[in-house]
Parts: structure tokens; sequence; C-alpha cells
């Protein structure tokens, strides 16, 4: 089993299917990391794991007393209470946008932050990545739960589209595990780019439609969200919540092969500069 | 096929005073140099037979850690081919890998299931390395609750008793009390004595010579010395006398702090591994082997090789032997031993029990049965045999854990942590003696 030739000649060939079949056999492993990972925020608090369930709710409180009541922006009304509304808007697009940040800034660090696992045991390193791109999905399902809790409060009824989300969502894994795998790589080689990435992560909430509505964008402007794949996620997060429509079967079409891109280019990435990570710290 | 085999093994690093110095370099075109290569290892052949101890000295520096971590698949050489075959654990510093924050049971599971055990394996050994480990109620508190000693003991338990075909210990040992550090060893000796290949760093000679069965010398990354523990030992002391006899010009010697270093290396080491080293002082050991142990069986009732028996059953132990000279009065034994605890639970032999074997002809070989009850405790347990001469308190010929194998229990119930299981009838009575539960019968 840990039967193993190394050499210093690398050897490529199927090393990207060797790679994704270790998911299997380690699944016990990713099991603990995961489970780790997820409760490791809650451990030493009081209330434990409540507060995966609490934290989104007290979010989605602030957001629209703040941008409601404060601001007093609204981009949705609905009859009855139109205070909540922009706040489940805005909770709706952020919850796809954080995934998406939490995932990638943690991913930089996968490497570089578990020295212990990659210079003292022999260790899957591509499960790291994988954890972080999980753990920040898991996360954010508590916040699902939260938003589908308030809208039932609210509306009374959910939209049957909902139950399409689930596709959404292993696209948009897809997507985030690619894009780790690749900061993973970038933080371990060229620590310098990854100072970069973060600050263009952040600018990113900006250039999505988080906080303001595609409709609001003029003509010329529209590529922002035309080429933006995190405004696909966004967009569709809130058709298929709020709305009850369907995300664009095109914009779909082209979200997938993306998604799969750079997953496979990604993962490749690893894969090949893998041996050299012990390396590096 | 070799354990490990190693063909031209390089590993080369880059150093440079920065990362930076290296963009200044790169975009000088060669202009400024200020970084330069190092081999850490070079030009390095080893093969290692299964079962070999192997001991690795060097200087610090010399390139044992890297060389450990290049077998151990942690690094990739830079030249040549690495090939392992089997299991392979490795401990570079106790405790790796550890979660503060979550219980010792939980990271138990998780260094087992890094080290490559899957997940089911795990929970059947979990018991036995609590034990080993001595955690005690402890177990299920948050490993930051532990000593350092408590966590180095976990992470030595985990790795030792995952079964490993090739242990690699880079000075492992140096952590942890006295008592364990004798529990330690003497479970080395066991993995030794039961086949596992064993490569280990190690700055102590008395260690390495009565450990290892062989060993090699590491100096600036180049592979001096391969052969038995007592040469490389030798030319270690060498090398090592002629960098003290520079320090010496420099400053002055301090015969004192050698005396002091070298006894506490023999207090170490002293009572461990004896019982298990065949020959203790050359007296108690003809030369050579007069007669041998060449099997051990472990029979049920019918007679059958078992590998698994339920507590309480009858099995019968048989030893084949064989004379290679006539040998007046000897006596052939086995010696029953628990995993688990360590210890000799039962002993016997043709002497005690009247029944002398007499005179054996020189080529004759003889198979003896003993046939007994197992009223002990669920677990693991290993037959050692040996034939003797009572007379002159002498041993032809020892085996060693010759053959192992496992007491299960009666019923579901877990094991007890103790030697023996008596049948018992358990009775309770109420203040009226009239309620009264049978315990299962035996």
């Amino acid at each position: 089993m840990a039967t193993h030739t190394t050499s210093a000649k690398k050897s490529s060939a199927g090393a990207f299917f060797d790679a994704l079949s270790s998911f299997y056999h380690q699944r016990w492993l990713l099991k603990y990391f995961i489970q780790r990972q997820v409760t490791r925020s809650y451990k030493r608090s009081y209330l434990g794991f409540a507060w995966a369930f609490l934290g989104p709710l007290i979010w989605v409180f602030f957001l629209s007393l703040i941008f409601s009541k404060v601001i007093g922006i609204r981009f949705r009304v609905v009859e009855g209470d139109p205070t909540l509304n922009f706040g489940l808007f805005l909770y709706c697009g952020l919850l796809p946008f954080l995934a998406f940040s939490e995932s990638l800034n943690k991913g930089i660090n996968s490497i570089k932050g578990n020295a212990g696992l990659v210079q003292k045991v022999v260790f899957p390193l591509e499960l790291l990545p994988f954890t972080n791109a999980i753990t920040s999905l898991i996360d954010k399902f508590f916040g699902l739960g939260a938003l589908l809790l308030i809208l039932l409060v609210l509306e009374h009824r959910w939209h049957w589209t909902v139950l399409l989300l689930p596709l959404v969502v292993v696209l948009q894994l897809l997507f985030i595990l690619g894009l780790t795998y690749l900061m993973a790589v970038v933080g371990t080689y060229v620590p310098d780019v990854a100072e970069v990435m973060r600050p263009v992560i952040r600018g990113m909430f900006f250039a999505t439609p988080i906080l303001w509505p595609t409709g609001k964008l003029p003509e010329s402007l529209a590529w922002i969200v035309n080429y933006n794949p995190l405004a696909y996620l966004v967009e569709s997060y809130r058709a298929l919540i709020l709305y009850g429509e369907l995300p664009g079967a095109q914009a779909t079409l082209y979200f997938t092969l993306f998604a799969v891109a750079v997953f496979v280019v990604g993962f490749t990435v690893f894969v090949r500069l893998r041996p050299g990570f012990a390396d590096q710290l | 096929m070799p354990a490990v085999s190693l063909e031209g093994i390089g590993k080369k690093y880059r150093i440079s005073p920065s990362r930076s110095s290296l963009l200044k370099e790169a975009l000088s075109f060669g202009k400024v140099k200020r970084s330069h290569d190092f081999w850490a290892l070079q030009d390095i052949d080893l093969q290692v037979r299964p079962g070999t101890t192997l001991g690795i000295m060097g200087r610090n520096g010399a390139g044992k850690s890297t060389l450990l971590r290049i077998i151990s698949g942690v690094l990739q050489p830079t030249t040549g081919t690495v090939e392992v075959n089997g299991r392979l654990t490795a401990i570079f510093g106790l405790g790796s890998g550890f979660n503060p924050e979550f219980t010792g049971r939980e990271n138990v599971m998780l260094n087992g299931l890094i080290l490559g055990i899957d997940h089911k394996e795990m929970l059947e050994r979990f018991d036995e390395i609590a034990a080993f480990a001595e955690i005690g109620e402890f177990m299920d508190q948050p490993i930051r609750t532990y000593s350092s000693g408590m966590r180095s003991r976990l992470g030595f338990a985990v790795a030792v008793n995952v079964d490993p075909d090739i242990l690699v210990l880079d000075e492992a040992l140096s952590a942890g009390d006295a008592a364990f550090k004798k529990r330690a060893l003497q479970r080395m000796y066991d993995l030794r004595d039961s086949g596992t290949t064993v490569l280990f760093v190690s700055h102590s000679m008395g260690m390495v010579q009565k450990f290892c069965t062989d060993a090699i010398l590491l100096h600036k990354g180049r592979l001096v010395t391969a052969g038995s523990p007592q040469e490389v030992a030798e030319s270690y002391k060498e090398l090592l006398e002629n960098a003290q006899q520079k320090d010496n010009q420099a400053g002055g010697s301090d015969r004192g702090l050698d005396d002091m270093l070298e006894r506490e290396e023999e207090e170490d080491l002293e009572g461990v591994g004896s019982r298990n080293d065949s020959a203790p002082d050359n007296s108690s050991r003809r030369n050579a082997k007069e007669a041998e142990i060449q099997g051990v069986q472990v029979l049920d009732e019918g007679g059958e090789p078992v590998s698994e028996v339920p507590s309480g059953s009858t099995v019968t132990v048989r030893v084949h032997a064989r004379y290679a000279t006539a040998v007046e009065d000897s006596a052939i034994g086995i010696t029953l031993r628990s995993k688990r605890a360590g210890v000799d639970v039962f002993s016997i032999n043709t002497e005690a029990q009247k029944t002398p074997l007499g005179r054996m002809q020189s080529g004759e070989q003889t198979m003896v049965d003993y046939t007994f009850e197992l009223p002990l405790q669920a677990g693991t347990y290993t037959v050692d045999a040996a034939v003797s001469v009572p007379r002159e308190d002498s041993y032809l010929d020892e085996a060693k854990k010759a053959s192992s194998f496992k007491i299960t229990n009666v019923g579901s119930e877990p094991s007890a942590a103790s030697l023996v299981y008596l049948p018992t009838r358990v009775e309770i009575h109420g203040p009226d003696g009239e309620r009264e539960r049978p315990s299962r019968p035996a």
C-alpha cells in the first residue's frame, strides 16, 4: 500500500487520475479533516456548533438593518415588510462570494500553513486545498439554511427552483476547487503573487453584482457582469432562491465549461508541482 | 526484494540569503552571484534487506534526516531513484500532525489515517495504542491539556502499533522519561524480532551497537562507511575525535563532560532488550548451533493450525526441533507472552513436566506437543521456543516469537485489562435473597 518508487525524473502520465482516485482511498482522512476544519472555529465557544447557524442570522439582521433602514436603498420590495428584503438580496449574493473568497484565501496558505504535514509525514497534499474549498462551502450551507428559514417566515413559501440549487453548487465547487488549487501552488512558490491576490479577491466584491443589481449597470459596463464567473453564481443563486426563475441557459453552459476547465488546469498544475512543495517551506 | 533500495541519490539545495536576492540574480543575467548550490546528499547507494535494523550515524548536518525523508517520500531526490517495498511509517519529531484542539482519541485516529492505515484497522488497533501510550482518562481530553511527555508517548504509540514493515525513526526516542524510553525501546526490540525493518538515526553509539544489525555513517552528505555496527561506530568515533582535536586546538578539552554524556547513555539502555537478546552473555550459549528450533505451530483441538482461538479453549503448541550433535539430557520448552501486557504469561518445558527427552542423536529430529487450556483474556499472544540443557543452565537454541495467535472473547463483551480469565459464576442477591441473575455459563 505504502509501497512507492520515487525517481528524480517526474512521471506525469496518469498522475492526474491517480491523485483523483486518492480522494476515494483517503475518504476517512478527508472526512476527519473536513470535520476538524468545520468544527474548529466553534470548538471553544459555549454555544458550540449553534454558531454556525446563529452567525449568519446575525449577519442577515445587520445587513438589512444597515442597508434598508439607515442607507435606505431597496431593490426588491415585497408587500408586507419592506425592511428585510434588501438584506435578503444582499445576503443571497454574499453567500457564493464568501465561499469563493474564503476558500481562496485559505488556499493560499494551505501548504505553508501545514508545514508539519508537508515536511514531517507522507501526506496526500491534494486533500488540503480540497478541504478548504469544501469547508467554506459547508459553512455557507448553514448560512443558506438561515436564509431559507427567514424566507419561510417572511414569505411563507419557497420557490421550487431551490431544488436545482445543488446543481449550481456542484459547478461552484469545481470552479472554487480549481482556483484554490492554483492559489495553493502560487502561495507556495511565489508568495509575492499571493500578496497581490488578496486585494484582488477583495476587489472582486465590488466587481460582482452583490451590492448593486445587474439592471442598474450602464450598457457600456455590461462586460463586468458578462465576463465575471462570480456574477453568474450570484445571479443564479438569486434567481433560484429569491425569484423562482432559472438562470440563463447560455450563461450556464459557458460557466459549466469554464468551471470544468479551471478545475482540470488547477488540479493538474497542483499535482505536477506537488513533489517540490516540501523544498519550498 | 530489498525493503529499501537507493540508487545514486543526491539532494541539492540552493542556498541564498533571501528570495529577493534570487530575483536580483535573475535580473542581473548572472553578473550578481549571491546564491550557491549545496548538496545535502550525494551519490548514495544503499540496499536494505527486509528485517534489517539499520543505524544511521553522523554528525549534525551530515544529511541523516534528509536521507530518511527521501526514503519515506516526504522529500524528492534531485538525482537517483528510491524504491520502498512495504508499509512504511516514519516519525520525524513526535506528535507531528497532532491538532491541539482535538481529543487524544480523535488525534490517534487522524494520525493513523495520515500514516496510511485504513479506518477499520485503526478502530481495531485503538485499544492497543491507548494501552501503550498510558494516557488513561485523558484520552478524551483535548491534546492541548496534555503534558509534552504525554504527547510524545501518544505519537510513538501510534507509529509503532500499526505493524509497519518499515519503521523510520529520526531521533524519536530523545523525548520522554526513562520509564517510557525503556518501554519504547522494548517495543523496538519486539518489532525488530518480528521482522520489521527499522531505519533510525542515533547519536548513541551504544544504542546502535546493541540494537542494530547494520549501520552506515554519513559525513557531509556522502556515505562514508557501511557495515557492521561495530565497524561503523569505530569510524564514527574517529570522525568525532578528529573534530574534537580541532576543538581542542582552539579551546581546552573536558574529559569530565564526555564521561557524563557516556554514562547517561548507558543508563538509558540498561535492562532494555536483554530479555529479548538471545545471548545476554556468552557463557549461557554454546558457540555453534547444536540444536535448532525448526518450527512452532499452534493447533486447535482438532489438530488444525489456528491463528485465533476463543478464550478458555484447549490448544496444542507443537515444536519441531533438530539436533545437530548428540546431546544428553536436553529440554525443550515454550513461553507464552502477552503482547498487550508485555509479560510472559506461561512457561513450560519437558524437564519440568517430568517427560525427559533422553539422549538425542546427531541429526535426530523431534516433535513435542504441549496441550493446555487457555483461561486467558483476549489479545495477541506470542510463543517463544527454546532448546536448553537444564543441568548446565545453557541454551542450545532459542526462537523468539516463533509463532503468535490471538485469543478472542467468548461473547461480545470488551476485553478487560487483566491477564487471566477465570470461569466465574456471578450471583446477585436482593435483601430477601430471592433475586438471582445467573451469569453467562463459561
